[in-house]
């Protein structure tokens, strides 16, 4: 019986450990672009699930790590589309600290709103490039890896992007 | 003077130009107050974002443990609905069987309507009299016996059929100019 059991169990702690390995890593990713900590929290799920559902992919441990990214920011993308929107309900909960006055954190929430509303001026690829590019401060090259195109193309959703942004930020100032 | 566009300055303030084209755009910055204004409203743009990155303070480890349920719950239900698939859809045999039936069920159809479209074949049905021209002139045909009206030695006849079954045959007689008109009546 334990011969049936120990393998079901090894793949178990397998998961698990590649779960604990990666999901803050992989939160932080996906939370950068829908800013919201429910949806991140339901797309970190499902970028895993789509991860070991592929058990074959996982040997290498670099390349499983640059694998999921992709299908993390495939999946944020794909929300994205569907959503075309992102939700600051609990904000004022999650940004909430001790060391900070009220008027501390209601300027920094309207400060992430101002910046959220430019952001959705952008194409959810735009938005993906621009916030990996200037927010995590990638080289355009892993962007094209995980935007599996081509270096050029992010150079383009980049400019797009910061042009957009500005154009915005323009218009707020007016 | 001519500008680089807003894309190679907006690329230029996030350092993200190749060499070549970052080592202009930065020569024509040096003499260009207009570009570097531009370049500068696009490296603002960047200042402001990393304020995005900012993670709210999580009860990490609780995230951790739901992750961890959830997703092995995921996987579950994965496998259930992949063992509830009907075994037969992993044989490579049945896959081509079903591939062979409907390229048949195709080839089926294809053949049916060619069949059902293709032009009705008229009723050759000669019972009465028949009535045709020859290279010779009209012929009349009944009964097993042939009456023909002959245009003798005219290149060009000029045929004619209506409806009632009649057919007609105009010609010039080249020798003698005079128009002759054929036309018999079949019953």
């Amino acid at each position: 019986m334990s011969d049936v059991i120990e393998p079901g169990l090894e793949l178990l702690e397998r998961q698990n450990r590649f779960v604990s390995e990666h999901f803050r890593r992989i939160f932080v990713q996906i939370y950068h672009l829908v800013q919201n900590v429910a949806d991140a929290q339901d797309l970190t799920q499902e970028a895993f699930i789509k991860a070991l559902q592929h058990q074959e992919q996982l040997k290498d441990g670099q390349k499983a790590a640059q694998w999921l990214s992709r299908i993390a920011t495939n999946t944020a993308i794909d929300f994205l589309r569907r959503s075309r929107r992102a939700t600051f309900s609990e904000l004022e909960d999650a940004f909430e600290s001790d060391s900070e006055t009220p008027e501390q954190i209601l300027l920094r929430s309207e400060h992430r709103e101002y910046l959220e509303d430019g952001l959705r001026l952008l194409s959810p690829r735009e938005r993906a490039a621009l916030i990996m590019r200037d927010v995590e401060g990638l080289p355009a090259e892993e962007v094209a890896q995980r935007l599996n195109c081509s270096k050029a193309t992010v150079r383009s959703h980049i400019a797009n992007g910061r042009t957009k942004f500005r154009r915005y930020m323009e218009k707020r100032k007016r | 003077m001519r500008h680089p566009n807003q894309a190679t300055l907006a690329l230029h303030a996030g350092g993200d130009l190749g060499p070549f084209a970052r080592w202009f755009t930065s020569r024509h910055l040096a003499r260009c107050e207009s570009c570097r204004e531009e370049v500068a409203a696009f490296d603002e743009v960047r200042q402001s974002l990393p304020g995005l990155a900012e993670i709210p303070d999580l009860p990490w480890n609780r995230l951790a443990a739901e992750i961890k349920a959830n997703v092995r719950l995921g996987l579950a239900a994965g496998e259930c609905v992949r063992s509830a698939d009907p075994p037969l859809r992993q044989s490579a045999f049945i896959n081509r069987g079903r591939a062979l039936v409907a390229f048949a069920c195709a080839i089926v159809l294809v053949v049916t309507g060619m069949f059902l479209e293709r032009p009705a074949p008229t009723a050759m049905l000669v019972e009465g009299p028949l009535v045709q021209n020859t290279q010779y002139g009209i012929e009349v045909k009944a009964g097993g016996q042939t009456l023909g009206l002959t245009n003798s030695g005219v290149q060009r006849v000029t045929y004619s059929l209506d409806a009632q079954g009649s057919m007609g045959a105009r010609y010039v007689d080249p020798e003698t100019g005079a128009v002759t008109i054929n036309t018999v009546y079949v019953q």
